[in-house]
């Protein structure tokens, strides 16, 4: 569906996307993630044709995007990170208007509006002015507007942006549905836990480039800092002054114990378990529980966190300082 | 190709937004109210001077240039207020970015927000004709004349709005579009004066230097006053009130066809050319919208 190939943009001297490759299929949902300045807008507005490349190609459902402006025009739906509504425009005009850019007629943008408000929730606002819409509402309206010539590819840059948790659940749902209608979409953010519950596939970006990019899944196993593992022990007790009767283990030599193990990078006991961050793959890890349960310990839960898309974030982002420079 | 005979749907909408904001309406209200001021003014002035001589509504014929370059000149100053914030608001919404990933192309958007300042420029002569059928009953001047007043504001109105638009699309805020609207304008008025009054000067120089005279030299540097929007409109005057023209004021010598042709059809030529100008001014402007993708030619399927 979508395909970029080595796409650079600079800015004089300033690279602000590059060498980037990103592919997408039809229907995937994908976040795109980055910090600020990362290069975001930018990618998304060359791929709705806003901005010329400065090298590389984009190639939508088949169509070269820097060649074909127009064709690419009708088969992309752009929701800007920010965005102004006019005085004096009703919600139902507002839609008219821009599908009248589209060439449409008034009854065609009429019964499609219909459709499109109800699914994003405004039905009851076709009479409203648009500058009395609340945040939210305007947001949802702006992606509307952006699906009114019925585009396969939907762009929206940070639609969550300055919405509190109740809009974005609702700008959630709004998404889910489309994506359930096969609209390819792609989202931008900086809040990562959103896309992870909302996307198919995700991106990280940073300085212009891909840092990592896939199925969600995916993605947040291939974070460099491994798994973590939470292991929990029958007679694990409860503090440090049941040591003596035996029952229980000697935290400081269960640590020491684990610490040995192959690919085991720190070991924390917490009140109730302990935790180790483990560098190995799935089988090592069933490895180190095995030798667990030789060396006798009871184990009673051994399993992975679902790695934190924050965590993976920062650690993505954060450890690349200045090789870029 | 049908989309050609729709209406340009930014007209459409800054029409139905316009009729519903209060601003546009107090503003040709005020206007209406400077030109029935003048009006009354002049009605007093004549009044008095003729009160001893028996009334001549002849004398209200001086109307007619007054209420025009009143008109001319409070259209000169409204429409960069009006144009100014047609692309840099836009711009500022993000509304021009959306517009953009539409067919719309560029110069439909300046189109739309030139003709939009013309049904300005429209309502506003609409609303003044009562005002100037007073002026033009009284002082017994034609209709055609009226008529021909509209077609010079309609076609200041493109000038102007021309540049108006151009500067907003260059600058950032309204304001600064604005002002420097004004400001091209008063540099067009004011440069061709003053190439005008250098190149005499220079020429005189050089005639008294060498003691030859180089005929039709004024003439030929008059021309430059082709390319100030304002001198058709000065011939227009000139031809309502006195039944002369700039082409008799100057009284060209016959012998140079040219610049015979050229100031008897003064009007006609100059409007062309300040239109033409226009056009370009229009072309830069969306240039300037469409300042993300400089190599492409919009192809219309
Ligand atoms: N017109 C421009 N001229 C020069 N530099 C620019 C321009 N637009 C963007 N940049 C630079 O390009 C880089 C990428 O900007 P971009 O807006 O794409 O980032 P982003 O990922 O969308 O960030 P954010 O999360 O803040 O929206 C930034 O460092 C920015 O300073
Ligand atoms: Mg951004």
């Amino acid at each position: 569906m979508l395909d970029i190939q080595n796409l650079t943009k600079s800015y004089g001297q300033f690279l602000a996307v590059n060498n980037l490759n990103l592919h997408i299929d039809k229907g995937e949902i994908f976040g795109f993630v980055g910090p600020n300045g990362a290069g975001k807008t930018t990618t998304m507005k060359i791929v709705c044709g806003l901005l010329a490349a400065s090298g590389g190609s984009v190639m939508v459902d088949g169509v070269d995007a820097l060649n074909n402006p127009d064709e690419i025009k009708r088969k992309v739906g752009y929701v800007p990170d920010f965005f102004g509504v006019y005085d004096n425009l009703k919600v139902m005009e507002y839609m008219e208007f821009f599908g009248s850019m589209y060439g449409m007629k008034k009854a065609d943008v009429d019964s499609i509006s219909e459709g499109l408000l109800e699914l994003v929730n405004l039905s009851d606002k076709k009479d409203v002015f648009v500058d009395t819409l609340s945040r939210g509402m305007k947001q949802r309206l702006c992606v509307a507007r952006a699906l009114i010539h019925n585009p396969e590819l939907l762009v929206l840059d940070e639609p969550n942006s300055g919405l509190d948790p109740r809009a974005r659940f609702e700008m959630k749902e709004v998404l889910k549905n489309l994506g359930s209608m096969g609209k390819t979409i792609i989202i931008s953010s900086h809040i990562l836990p959103e896309l992870s519950e909302m996307c198919t596939s995700i991106g990280i970006m940073e300085r212009g480039q891909l840092v990592t990019s896939g199925h969600v899944d995916d993605v947040m196993n291939s974070g460099n800092g491994g798994m973590k593992l939470h292991i929990r022990l029958a007679d694990y007790g409860s503090g440090e002054d049941d040591v003596s009767d035996g029952k229980t283990y000697d935290r400081e030599e269960l640590q020491r114990t684990l610490s040995e193990q192959p690919n085991v990078r720190k070991v924390q006991c917490t009140e109730d378990e302990v935790l180790v961050s483990f560098g190995g793959d799935e089988t090592a890890a069933a490895a180190l529980l095995k030798s667990l349960i030789l060396k006798g310990y009871a184990v009673s839960g051994f399993y992975k966190e679902k790695e934190d898309l924050e965590t993976l974030f920062l650690e993505l982002t954060g450890n690349h300082g200045g090789d870029n420079e | 190709m049908k989309d050609r005979f729709q209406i340009n749907p930014i007209l459409k909408k800054e029409m139905m937004v316009g009729s519903r904001s209060m601003k546009m309406s107090w503003a040709i209200m005020a206007i209406c109210g400077i030109l029935t001021a003048i009006v009354v003014f002049v009605l007093i002035i004549t009044n008095l001077a003729s009160s001893y001589a028996g009334y001549s509504y002849n004398s209200l014929i001086v109307l007619f240039p007054v209420l025009g370059c009143t008109e001319c000149g409070l259209l000169s100053l409204m429409i960069p207020v009006i144009t100014s914030a047609s692309i840099s608001g836009e711009r500022e919404k993000q509304t021009l970015d959306i517009m953009l990933t539409t067919p719309l192309s560029p110069m439909s958007i300046v189109k739309g927000k030139l003709m939009s300042a013309m049904m300005i420029v429209m309502m506003y002569m609409i609303a003044s004709v009562p005002v100037m059928a007073i002026a033009f009953v009284l002082g017994g001047l034609s209709w055609w004349n009226l008529i021909g007043l509209f077609i010079m504001l309609i076609y200041l109105g493109i000038y102007v709005g021309s540049v108006g638009i151009f500067c907003s699309s260059v600058v950032k805020k309204s304001i600064a579009a604005t002002i420097l609207t004004i400001v091209i304008g008063i540099g067009i008025l004011v440069g061709t004066a003053l190439f005008f009054g250098i190149g005499v000067s220079i020429i005189e120089a050089y005639n008294l230097a060498t003691g030859n005279m180089i005929s039709d030299s004024h003439y030929g540097l008059m021309l430059i006053f082709l390319f100030n929007p304002y001198s058709p409109i000065f011939d227009f005057m000139v031809r309502a009130m006195t039944n002369s023209s700039i082409y008799e004021m100057i009284g060209v010598d016959n012998s140079n066809i040219i610049f015979e042709f050229i100031y008897r059809f003064w009007i006609p030529i100059s409007m062309i050319i300040n239109l033409i100008i226009s056009y370009g001014f229009l072309k830069l402007a969306a240039k300037h919208v469409n300042v993300g993708h400089k190599n492409k030619t919009m192809k219309r399927s």
